[in-house]
């Protein structure tokens, strides 16, 4: 019987709001943890894949990042963004540490496109195909930042470079690279308008 | 390493974006948020720039999802009991206050209540004189704050209301602090109490126009002389129905 009503109750698991389905992960209801998986782990893997460059290592970190959400699910505070934006935080604080403990610098040089042709499933679903759009979208945004801008924005944020670092790799003040980030972002808001707030 | 809550806003606006990016080393992240703790004008920027940063991440090639990864992934919650869900803090659902905000400016209230000391429990304590009667009765209701340090308390009497503060942090460089009274979810308005606090942060601040079928008196800090409508998220809510 419990059997028989599984698909139904997925059916209305998957009708409820990310912030509902949240409550029922903070009470330890694994079926809607599934739910928000199946509808944020291709932005959490595909983060995690950009940062590091290597599928193992971004299943490991995916994985980990869910894991401490299923484990501190109560403390999603929807006052704080959407679930959307609090796994992706969660994915690239994890994948900061892993790049930080230098082991996964060496083989990110492919390209985004080479490495996500490598990965492909033969066919997409239609939120797949949402998830890409939007990628192109926000991708082609970012090429419209001065290239100064644009660079340390990427080292930091996908590179997990800290503001030092980039300094010394691009020879230049901690100050100018601080403010080419502030800067950067600044202009992105502009440029990104209703898209700026992460929506889940 | 600077401690980040001796400079003013103006001294650690480039961190804002660095922070949220992830760039600041881990010193002087600490030291970044326990000024954002106590910087409102930071607040506001660390948020704008985190949801930016957010957005960044969908600039990566999107990926399906491996299925090894989701097996692998679902199996071990199933196996892991979870503990401590029920002992866990929430927080309250968005405040009915967040809604009037400035675009702009709702990320913050969200920040903003991040770093609450005392959250909106809401808890009242009533201290009746007269066996229930209204005449004669105090109620005093804990407020939350979206401040590190600092409590704040309303002392309600049949017919007026104070503001009692303790230990809290003065507003913001150039700015002051301004009482609201908000009823239901329509806009709040605005009083003319502005107001700082002392050295030691105390302060105790009648609010003008209080009356019965108030249902939340809020602070926001302000531009000196006020505002006509609210331009940064509460750093004081008291939730009086």
């Amino acid at each position: 019987m419990l059997g028989s009503n599984l698909p139904t109750r997925l059916a209305r698991l998957r009708e409820r709001a990310d912030e509902d389905l949240m409550d029922l992960v903070g009470k330890g209801e694994a079926r809607a943890f599934e739910v928000v998986f199946d509808r944020h782990g291709g932005v959490a893997f595909s983060l995690a894949y950009r940062m590091c460059g290597r599928r193992a290592m971004a299943e490991d970190i995916v994985q980990e990042a869910f894991l401490s959400i299923w484990r501190t699910g109560a403390r999603y505070d929807r006052t704080r963004g959407s679930v959307r934006s609090w796994v992706l935080r969660t994915v690239h604080n994890r994948a900061v540490d892993a790049l930080r403990r230098g082991v996964v610098r060496e083989s990110r040089n492919m390209s985004d496109h080479q490495a996500a042709e490598r990965i492909v499933a033969p066919e997409r679903t239609e939120a797949e195909v949402g998830r890409r759009d939007e990628a192109q979208r926000v991708r082609s945004t970012l090429g419209e930042l001065p290239a100064e801008q644009r660079q340390v924005i990427e080292l930091a944020y996908f590179g997990g470079f800290t503001h030092t670092q980039i300094a010394e790799m691009l020879d230049q003040p901690i100050g100018t690279v601080k403010g080419r980030m502030r800067l950067g972002l600044t202009k992105l808001r502009l440029l990104l308008g209703d898209l700026a707030e992460v929506r889940a | 390493m600077n401690d980040r809550s001796q400079l003013g806003h103006r001294d650690c606006g480039a961190d804002a974006a660095a922070y949220a990016l992830g760039a600041l080393e881990p010193g002087e992240a600490e030291a970044f948020r326990r000024h954002v703790a106590t910087c409102v004008v930071c607040r506001d920027e660390v948020a704008t720039f985190q949801a930016l940063a957010d957005t960044v991440a969908l600039a990566a090639p999107q990926l399906p999802v491996p299925r090894r990864l989701r097996h692998r992934l679902i199996s071990s919650i199933r196996r892991e009991p979870r503990s401590g869900r029920a002992a866990t803090a929430r927080l309250p659902r968005r405040a009915a206050w967040a809604r009037w905000l400035p675009a702009g400016v709702a990320p913050a209230a969200g920040v903003a209540l991040v770093v609450a000391t005392a959250l909106a429990v809401g808890f009242v304590l009533s201290s009746s004189k007269s066996g229930g009667n209204e005449v004669g009765e105090t109620r005093i209701v804990q407020a939350s704050v979206a401040t590190p340090t600092g409590s704040a308390v309303m002392r309600l009497s049949p017919g007026s209301a104070e503001l009692v503060l303790e230990h809290f942090p003065p507003p913001p460089a150039g700015k002051i602090y301004e009482v609201w009274l908000q009823r239901g979810d329509r806009a709040p308005q605005p009083t003319n109490a502005l107001f700082s606090v002392t050295s030691s942060g105390a302060g105790t601040v009648y609010i003008p126009g209080y009356s019965r079928g108030i249902d939340r008196v809020l602070v926001t800090p302000e531009p000196l002389g006020g505002s006509q409508a609210p331009t940064h998220a509460p750093v004081i809510v008291a939730r009086l129905s």
